[in-house]
């Protein structure tokens, strides 16, 4: 995956909830992205996950430009390349764990028998196999997590897009999760994450940080630091340093 | 092509059953439609059947003469003919007599229907017929005589064959041979006692179990010596013969009657024409029926999968992010519509047998049972699935993914 640049607005002209990203992913990275809410985080993992089509400007997947992709073939890419893993997990609530866990190979042609078993069979490295007959409704929230991420992993994507996967767990939780991503980093996965916890970006090889829909910094951390903190952030800091300061002379 | 049609059957089956009742009362509207269609094809299919499996079963080798043209079946419907009882015919003796002479004709028997009063040790019933005729009638129509003898040319004036149900009705039993009765006053010797057809439906349209027969000559003295002929039955030769002693039959006619049109000769198919008009009447009202109860239940069909789309929006944003494109997501609907519309249609083509089987036992014929019906029933629901269901479908596939994700319901 090379070449990721692009720029678009959305709804009127005037809001523009993305404005104007020049971004290359390089295979194999995992990069987590940051920033506050709003900010266009999801709209951008969209666009890359080939849910968005209505943009500006230009996106390239593997060296192809996404615009000349047929919407057929591009559903076919996200059946075969793109796992999703959602912020409100989206599970099918009429189907029950393993086939929900088994929907993506649906649309790669398995048939019944055998994509339940690869269903089940990942279930199973995610400690799930006793929940396979539940309703999704029937499991805790940190359950549900684990079954949307196996559903993302079960096509054996390349490309793993995950819009917070721990939003809803939490701290160990989290860490069980993400060792499982960073796990499939290493197998040489591309891991794109939206994230709001800065503790979970250590796992990252690449921190991008976006703010009004611009991508505010760029780093790649060597060692485990601190949550990166925007130039705007600082500013904020100190006026509110210098307001703090003001009030306290006053009394 | 990814061959995705059993995942889709597979999931319209689990959805389906997950609303069983809403399915179940979809099905319904399909399963009325069907079922009277159904029932209207196997009944009139039933009644036109009885009548060709008569003429077949004497050979299909039979001409029958009316008075009278026949109408279009068209016309037939909106311009019922009055009964002819009261005219006079246009068929004399002397075409009879011309008919007799003509190549290729074997046998001709008049049919004379009269009325009166049939009265022995007690008084038959209004709806009893008088038939004169000849005895070449037995030969034609294939009557036989369960009792005595037919009529014969030897015979005495004043002798008659009964129908079984008549004996029955007038005398109190079937062996009724020489015994007595009045038509009108005249007495009557029994000489012979007809076999049960059970089979008031016919070409000669008349009730053979309820009627007495006696001879033409006797029958022209009861009306004043007027030949009131209502029907000739011909017989030809051969059954390869048929259309050629048809075609002169005609030629003939029209010579005795001066050229003038007003008589038809009709064989095979045509016979059973005139005698299934109220077939077609009621066949033509009930398919209205059928239609408008099809159309409703395809908008049963419509509405609810309207509503599965709105419900499963955030479904069908799901399964597009997992990598289905809007073709899958369009079949996925489409085969449930068909799913639904199908199991309809069976279920009515099983109700209609068991609705026309029911009407059938109060009829005189039985409903029939053939491919075609089967064939147009099924035809006719996957039609409606998938006319009713297409609209629903592609409305799902083209949902936009993103919004269908955030939609929460």
């Amino acid at each position: 995956m090379r070449g990721l640049q692009k720029r678009f607005g959305i709804g009127d002209a005037e809001n523009f909830v993305l404005n104007g990203i020049d971004l290359t992913i390089k295979k194999g990275e995992f990069i987590a992205i940051m920033g506050p809410s709003g900010c266009g985080k999801t709209t951008l993992l969209n666009i890359i996950g080939l849910l968005d089509r209505s943009f500006l400007g230009e996106y390239e997947l593997d060296g192809r430009s996404v615009d000349t992709i047929s919407k057929h073939k591009q559903a076919r890419i996200r059946s075969k390349q793109i796992g999703f893993i959602f912020q409100d997990f989206n599970l099918v609530p009429r189907l029950n764990v393993v086939e929900n866990v088994a929907l993506p190979l649906v649309y790669k042609g398995v048939p019944r028998t055998k994509r339940l078993m690869i269903a089940s069979d990942v279930l199973r490295s995610f400690h799930l196999n006793e929940r396979e007959y539940y309703k999704p409704y029937q499991l805790s929230g940190g359950q549900v997590q684990r079954v949307a991420i196996a559903r993302a992993l079960v096509n054996e994507p390349s490309i793993i897009l995950a819009d917070e996967p721990t939003g809803s767990l939490d701290s160990r939780a989290s860490h069980i999760i993400m060792e499982e991503l960073s796990e499939l980093h290493k197998r040489g996965n591309t891991i794109i994450m939206v994230t709001h916890n800065p503790n979970l970006t250590t796992y990252a090889s690449r921190i991008i940080s976006m703010l009004d829909g611009k991508i505010d910094t760029d780093t790649k951390p060597t060692i485990i630091r601190k949550p990166p903190v925007s130039k705007r952030h600082k500013k904020l800091n100190r006026r509110k340093k210098y307001v703090y300061k003001m009030k306290r002379k006053k009394k | 092509m990814r061959f995705l049609l059993l995942s889709h059957i597979q999931n319209a089956y689990q959805s389906l059953r997950n609303n069983r009742a809403r399915s179940a009362l979809t099905m319904l509207g399909v399963t009325i439609g069907v079922a009277s269609m159904t029932a209207i094809l196997a009944l009139s299919g039933g009644a036109s059947r009885i009548i060709s499996n008569q003429i077949d079963s004497l050979g299909g080798n039979i001409v029958i003469v009316r008075p009278g043209t026949l109408m279009k079946s068209v016309d037939n419907i909106t311009q019922p003919q009055p009964s002819r009882d009261y005219a006079a015919s246009s068929i004399t003796e002397l075409d009879i007599k011309a008919i007799e002479n003509t190549p290729h004709v074997k046998l001709v028997a008049p049919i004379m229907i009269l009325r009166g009063t049939i009265r022995a040790d007690s008084v038959a019933p209004l709806s009893s017929p008088i038939l004169a005729t000849t005895p070449e009638l037995a030969n034609i129509s294939n009557l036989k005589v369960h009792d005595g003898q037919f009529l014969d040319d030897n015979i005495d004036q004043n002798t008659a064959v009964v129908g079984k149900q008549l004996s029955i009705n007038i005398f109190g039993t079937e062996t009724s041979i020489g015994r007595t009765f009045t038509i009108k006053g005249q007495p009557y010797v029994v000489v012979g006692v007809l076999e049960r057809i059970n089979n008031p439906i016919n070409y000669n349209s008349i009730d053979f179990d309820n009627l007495a027969i006696i001879n033409f000559s006797a029958g022209k003295k009861m009306n004043q010596n007027v030949a009131q002929i209502q029907q000739l039955n011909i017989k030809a030769d051969a059954y390869t013969n048929l259309n050629q002693a048809a075609k002169a039959i005609d030629k003939t006619l029209a010579k005795n009657h001066g050229g003038e049109k007003d008589y038809s000769v009709l064989t095979g198919d045509q016979i059973s024409q005139p005698t299934s008009q109220l077939f077609y009447t009621i066949t033509g009202v009930t398919t209205a029926i059928a239609t408008i109860s099809l159309v409703i239940g395809g908008i049963g069909i419509m509405n609810i999968m309207l509503v599965t789309v709105a419900e499963r929006t955030r479904e069908i944003g799901i399964r597009k992010s997992l990598g289905a494109s809007n073709n899958d997501i369009s079949w996925q609907f489409l085969i449930e519509s068909l799913g639904i519309s199908i199991c309809g249609g069976i279920a009515g083509y099983i109700v209609g047998y068991i609705v026309a089987f029911s009407v059938g036992e109060y009829l005189t014929f039985s409903p029939v049972f053939n491919w075609q019906i089967a064939l147009s029933a099924l035809a006719i629901s996957i039609i409606m699935g998938t006319l009713f269901g297409l609209y629903p479908s592609l409305r799902a596939a083209h949902k936009d993914p993103i919004e269908s994700l955030n939609r929460h319901n």
